[in-house]
Formats: structure tokens, sequence, C-alpha cells
């Protein structure tokens, strides 16, 4: 068995990965960053296209927790994570959540003040902006709906740079912090699951991982570290931690944004190459509702949501995209790693409250749509009913339910919450696990809650923060 | 009736809009609206044989049949009412029918859709009407919820109105629409419901349970004293973007109001039976409490439980805001709006 060494060791490389690598190793600190997933050049796949998700996403983009109803999951697997394949979209944590976090689970240094400053940072980093011209059609139509309807809408800003000719790209992972590590001496080794901590005591002394090589060859190592940050996302985080030995406060209390969806169909094309930037906020922070990938493959998966005949529709794809509503929700789930599976299990319950916040999300949804000009509505709802006119809306509330729902999330945070009231939280309010010296965790699974907004400008901002603490000690 | 302390107010729309309106509240809100004379009072009405009779009540009360969590129902709610409206929001599941999902989607959800509508139609007041549930039961017989009282919300229905308060007051922050909330607590008064009726008989006949010594209190407001409060709401210029307890004017020990319902069936010629006093022992209700939360837990609701879980605590408020910046001052106490409300069943052929 071959073994490495390092002073710090960063176990995943998305949001919260990719930041701690690059402030660590900027720092003059020597890092390794350790990656289940593939190293896949930005450039080479066609984004939200399926070969992408084959690619990319964990379980091809198929993962799902358990619970009535059952919530299907993405998330990125591979070098940069999730924000390799997220439409990018950045939203500073609102100040009263964090104002709220502060003292409900009494994390110190945690003003939106103090948060704003990381923010300021990490958006100079990486590169924050709107539009620099007129929005696609996609997410015009959001805008258009809501200005008849007299709804507050935002565009949103996005991690991208546009350059002369206004082309944008959007400023991965993969396309700016990691290679900042890299040039500051990080190492970053892709296709490599840890598979445990090694402790000692209350130190953990380094892990165990399994690379796998081009061609299938799989090589054991073991690599040592002085500080490990663990930063694979709120389902792989607390799942590792569990397979270590640390249970407590590990994997229970996940949150996410359930998530409903709508299939539009216009009287005219809607254009596919980008995701909406347009956001409906005039619900939030209990619901917001914006615009997804419309691929052709994802508009027949969103089709398909209702068990109903959709060739017609489908032949008309280039006029239909689909749409969301998404909530906070009051329910919670658990992570659970079982001896034996890759994966750990992940469960969920949404609440009768939630159930009925989605059912007035997607009715909300609805309404928009069709004042947008939309003359066909695919629910996410077995059995649908497909609708035309408003007239026909109402039906949904009652279509909404256990059995029939089709929900899904992209935002899973919370199953390591941060904070000093340790019977509530797994880390303290920098990211330290409980009882351990030199053992971190830096990204979406210490939020304490779903923040009701695309999460990745809270993990940054938090994992920058927490870097700052760490170089200080 | 006593006069209303003077406080600064505008004029009331010539136009009213009120949901639940063939409901408990709303038959006695309706009713005094179309004796002010308004120019139009606008109902919604949750099946179509409740509009008939609503509608002989006054050549301007119109109706419309419909389902408040409806976009389009709603709409046809607002059609041609323009600007000069006020509207209340009366519509309500208190105990849900089938499941507790209810509770929410017409609490939170028909709230939300009324509020939009309101909006849109540039209204100019929008009265909530809310509960004592958002704050749970007081800590002990001498402690009375004020303004300023935490949410403690009591089980799901109490969340559903807690979130639909909430949604009020987001409404009122947007700046284009001027909203006040009413929390009422447990009413009585004319066109009670049969879980009312019911309550009365049990009494009657000494068959009332009541929980421990019956000293924990209860805030209950006289449908009259109610209708009084929301009107002050519409018109009070300090309410927008407040809300209210409105009750009458002191709570009542849980044994006083047995007995003056036992009083006032008395006076009303009708025979009392039984004893006066059905002790449960507080255990037992404490038990009602932890059935009612688990088969809430699964969805489910059972009404009897509810409110046995219910009756062994304080739920008492204290009214001096709605005096002070309403101007609202209960006219009605509880024995006489017993007796009245006694007599309106009678008359009605109410089995009591």
């Amino acid at each position: 068995m071959r073994t490495l060494d390092t002073e710090v060791l960063v176990i995943g490389s998305g949001a919260g990965g990719g930041i701690t690598a690059a402030r660590l190793a900027d720092a003059g600190r020597q890092v390794t960053v350790v990656e289940e997933g593939p190293w896949v050049d930005a450039d080479a796949l066609e984004p939200f296209s399926l070969e992408e998700m084959a690619t990319k996403y964990r379980h091809h983009g198929a993962s799902l927790a358990l619970g009535n109803p059952n919530i299907a999951y993405a998330e990125g697997r591979c070098v940069g994570g999730s924000t390799e394949v997220n439409s990018g979209l950045y939203h500073r944590l609102p100040d009263s959540l964090a104002a709220d976090w502060e003292t409900r689970y009494a994390i110190d240094e945690f003003t939106p003040a103090e948060l704003g400053r990381y923010a300021d940072r990490v958006e100079h980093d990486l590169g924050v902006s709107t539009l620099p011209g007129a929005p696609p059609p996609s997410s015009a139509m959001l805008e258009r709906g809501a200005t008849k309807l007299g709804w507050r809408n935002v565009e949103f800003a996005r991690v991208f740079r546009y350059d002369a000719a206004g082309r944008g790209t959007k400023q991965t992972m993969s396309r700016t912090m990691l290679p900042r590590a890299l040039a500051a001496g990080a190492t970053i080794v892709a296709d490599c699951r840890v598979e445990r901590l090694l402790r000692d005591g209350n130190r953990v002394v380094g892990v165990r991982a399994r690379r796998r090589h081009a061609g299938g060859a799989v090589e054991r190592l073991t690599i040592g570290a002085d500080q490990v940050f663990v930063c694979a996302g709120a389902v792989e985080t607390p799942a590792l931690l569990q397979r270590s030995g640390i249970r407590r406060n590990t994997g229970n209390g996940l949150k996410m944004h359930p998530t409903v969806k709508i299939a539009a169909r216009f009287p005219h094309p809607i254009d596919h190459g980008d995701v909406p930037m347009h956001r409906i906020t005039e619900f939030a922070p209990s619901l917001t509702i914006g615009g997804s990938a419309s691929r052709r493959g994802h508009i027949a998966m969103a089709l398909a949501d209702t068990g109903l005949p959709f060739d017609d529709a489908l032949a008309d794809w280039e006029n239909i995209s689909v749409y969301y509503a998404a909530i906070r929700s009051e329910g919670s789930g658990r992570v659970l790693a079982v001896p034996g599976l890759a994966s750990p299990v992940v469960t969920y319950k949404l609440t009768d409250g939630d159930l009925s916040r989605l059912a007035r999300g997607i009715v909300h949804l609805g309404e928009l749509l069709l004042a947008a000009g939309a003359t066909e509505l695919h629910p996410s709802i077995l059995g649908g009913p497909v609708v035309r006119r408003l007239d026909e809306l109402g039906a949904w509330w009652d279509a909404v339910t256990r059995s029939r729902a089709n929900v899904m999330t992209v935002h899973l945070t919370s199953t390591v919450r941060m904070g000093e009231d340790r019977r509530r939280t797994g880390a303290d309010s920098f990211g330290r696990v409980w009882g351990y010296r030199n053992l971190r965790v830096n990204d979406a699974s210490l939020l304490p809650d779903a923040p009701g907004v695309n999460p990745q400008a809270a993990i940054m901002a938090i994992a920058a923060r927490n870097c700052d603490e760490f170089l200080a000690w | 009736m006593v006069s209303a302390p003077s406080v600064p107010t505008g004029s009331p729309a010539p136009v009213a809009v009120v949901t639940g309106a063939s409901g408990w509240l709303g038959q006695n809100l309706v009713r005094t609206l179309a004796a002010q004379r308004r120019e139009r009072v606008r109902c919604l009405v949750p099946v179509a044989a409740e509009a008939p009779l609503l509608e002989l009540v006054s050549p301007t009360i119109e109706t419309v049949t419909g389902d408040v969590r409806d976009p389009a129902t709603v709409d046809h709610l607002f059609d041609g009412v323009g600007p000069d409206v006020a509207v209340y929001h009366a519509a309500g599941v208190i105990h849900p029918r089938r499941a507790v999902r209810e509770l929410f989607d017409v609490n939170v959800g028909g709230t939300q859709l009324m509020l939009d509508r309101a909006r849109r139609a540039g209204a100019a007041r929008f009265v909530y009407v809310s509960s004592n549930s958002p704050f749970g039961v007081n800590h002990g017989p001498d402690h009375l919820f004020t303004e300023d009282s935490p949410y403690d919300p009591y089980m799901s229905y109490g969340r559903s109105k807690q979130e639909a308060e909430q949604l009020v007051k987001q409404s009122h922050a947007r700046g284009d629409l001027g909203t006040v909330t009413v929390r009422a607590p447990w009413f009585y008064g004319p066109y009670q419901p049969p879980r009312q009726s019911r309550f009365f008989a049990a009494i009657r006949r000494g068959r009332f349970p009541l929980v421990g010594d019956g000293s924990q209190k209860r805030s209950m407001v006289y449908t009259d004293n109610l209708v009084q409060g929301l009107l002050r709401a519409e018109v009070a210029d300090k309410a927008p973007g407040n809300a209210y307890w409105v009750a009458d004017a002191e709570p009542y020990e849980l044994r006083e109001i047995l007995a003056t319902v036992r009083r006032a069936l008395a006076a009303e010629g009708l025979a009392v039976s039984g004893p006066e006093r059905v002790p449960v022992p507080r255990l037992a209700a404490r038990a009602a409490e932890k059935a009612d939360a688990l088969l809430q837990g699964r969805g489910r609701y059972s009404q009897a439980l509810h409110v046995l879980g219910e009756l062994n605590h304080t739920i008492a408020c204290d009214i001096t805001r709605a005096r002070e910046e309403l101007g609202y001052e209960p006219a009605v106490g509880l024995a006489e709006g017993m007796r009245a409300s006694i007599r309106w069943c009678l008359e009605h052929g109410e089995p009591l």
C-alpha cells in the first residue's frame, strides 16, 4: 500500500473544498485535495447535457432520498463538485437568516457584517455578475409573467465572467480556485475515494483511500495528514464521519429545498442554451420560483412526470421550457452510512405543511406561466392534470399528494451543523468537529438550515471565514 | 351600547369583500356590513346552497361560490370591485374534515391568494381574522397574551394560522396593501355551527367535562363584539401593519363559563339536568393532548381529542391595545351573549 503525507488534506473539491484548498495553499500550507470523481475538462462536455449528467453527477444524477414521497436529488461528483454542474446562480445568505442562525445555534462571529466581508472577497476572487445584455427568452418569460401579476422578481447574479463580446463563462471551481491552489503548490488527486479517517485519540492522523486509475486498476492508499478538512457535501461528509466512528450529531437534521416542476409550452420557441437567471421573490423566503435547465432530455423527463402521453408536446420541444417552485421545508431527514454499502441511506420526511407549500408553489408557478403566455402546463404530478386555462389550476391543490407528487432537490445541507450549542451541532462555530483537534468540516453540511436561496454563496463565504480562523489559530 | 373611545379613523370603504361569509363569524359580519348601507358586499361561500339565503339578507349582498384556494374563483370575487374596497378574510379551517393538510391549504394558501388579489385590486384595507392558536397556551391562570407575546403555535392549526399571519404582515411590509390581523379567541353568538350547539346540549345535561377544578381561564368573544373589532380595524388609522387581540373585556374561568351557560339555558326556559360539573382529571386531558399530537403527526385529526386536550389550559388575552389603537370596546358580556346565542338556537330549531 502506497503512503502519502501532506500537511493539510482536503477531502472534496466543490464549493467548500475548492475555496479551502485555494486559501490554505495561498497561505503557504502544503495542501493535498482528494476528489472521488473524475477530472473532466470544463469545456469538454456540453453543459446540462445527458453526457455531463453521466460523467459529473453522483449516481448519474439519479440519487434518491427515501420517504413518503421519495425525493430525487442530484449532486456533482467530479473535480469542482456541484459548481461544475449547477446553474451558477449566486445569492448571499440573507442577513435575517444569518442573524437567526447566530442566536439559535450560538455561532460565534457570524454577524451579517462578518459574512458580508467574506462574501465580498469570494465575489472578487470568482467574478460574480449579472447579464451584460438582455435575458434569454426562457428567463424573460419569468420576468414577463411576474410583471403582469405585479410579483417581485429579480435577475440573480451568477458566478460568471463575460468577455468583450458578451460571452459568459461560469466560474466553476475547476476554472478558478483549484487552478489557484495548484499554482500555489497544492496537489489534486482525482478518482480517489476516501473510505475512512484514521484516528488516534482526539486526533485524526490520516485517511485510507482507494484510487481508480485509467484502465480500471484500483490502488489502495494511506494519506497521512496533520490537518483534515472534510468537504464532501451534506451527504458524503456525514457518511465519511460515521464510517470513521464519529456519529454524534452527524447525519441527522438533513435539510433541503424540495422542488416541484412544470414543463411549460409556449406558442413560440424558447432558447435552451442557458438556464433562466430570473427568480420570483414575491413569496420568499418560504417559496421561490425559477427556471431549470431545459435541454431536450430535461424536457422529456419533465413531460414524463405526469405519466400521461406526451408525444405531441415532445415533438414541439423547442417551444417548451422547464420551471420550478422550491420551498423551505419544515421537515428534515438523515444520512446513515450502512456497512457494506458504498452509498449511505438518505431519508427525508416532508411535513403536511411542506406538501401544502409545494401545492401552493406549483399553483403560483402555473399562474405565472399562464400570465407569461404559456398555453400548456405539464406539472410534476402523476396523473396531471395538464392545464391550459387559469380555471383549471385549482385542481392541482388536491393532486399534489404524497403518492402523486414528483419532488426533487438539488440543495442539501445541515448534516453537521455548526455552532456552540453542542446538543444541536456536530462542529463548533468554525467547523471543527466536536472532540477532535485537527478535524474540520467545511461545506454545505455546516449550514444550520437550508437557506431558501441557492446555497453556494453561503457555503463559499463560510468556508473562507473558517479558513481564516484556522490560519489565525 | 358602550360608545367607543375616539381614535383617529378614516371612513369605511363603500364596497366590502368577505370570505367565509356563510360561516359563524361571516354571517354576523355580512349582516352588519349590509346594515351599514355599503354599496356592495361581495361574499365568497364554499358551496352554492349557501348563497341564496345570504342574498336574501340585502340586495347589496352578492355571492361568489367556490374554493378560496382557487385563483379563478378569487378572480371572480374581485371582478369589478375597484379599489374602494375593504377585504375581510374570514375563511379558514379550524377542524379539518379529512386530513391535517387542509389546514395549511386553506389557511395559508387561501390567505396568500386573497392578499395577492387584494393588492392587485388596490384594496384600501385587508383585515385578517386570526386566532389564539399561533400563541399556544398561557403559562398560568394569571398570564395574559399581549401583542408582544412570542409565537408558540398549538399544533397544526396554530402553525397554519401563524404562517398566514406572517404572510399578512409581509404583505403590509411590501408597501402597497394596508393589512391588519385581528386575533379572536373562542367565539359565541348567533349562526353558531352544530359543534357549539352540541356544547350547549352537553352542558344542559351535565355531560360537559370540566378538566381539573375549572380555574383555568378562557378568553371568549361574542360575535357582535368581534364584528365591532373588525370594523374598527378597517378604519383605525394606527391599525395597518399591526395585529390585535379582540375578545370580551375579561377572560372567564372555565367553571364560570359552564355555570353561566347553565343559568342562561334555564333563563331561556330550558330544563337543565345532571350535575353542574363533570370533573375530568387533568391527566386525562394531558393524555388526549398527547394522542391528538400523535394523530396530527400522521396527518389525521380528531376533534374530540383536540378539544379535550385544549380544555386543560388557560388561553387568555389582554385587549388593552385594541382599546387604545382601534377604539374597540366590547359591548356584550358573557351572560347576555350566551342568552342571545341560546335564543338564536331556539328560533332556528337548533337541537339543544
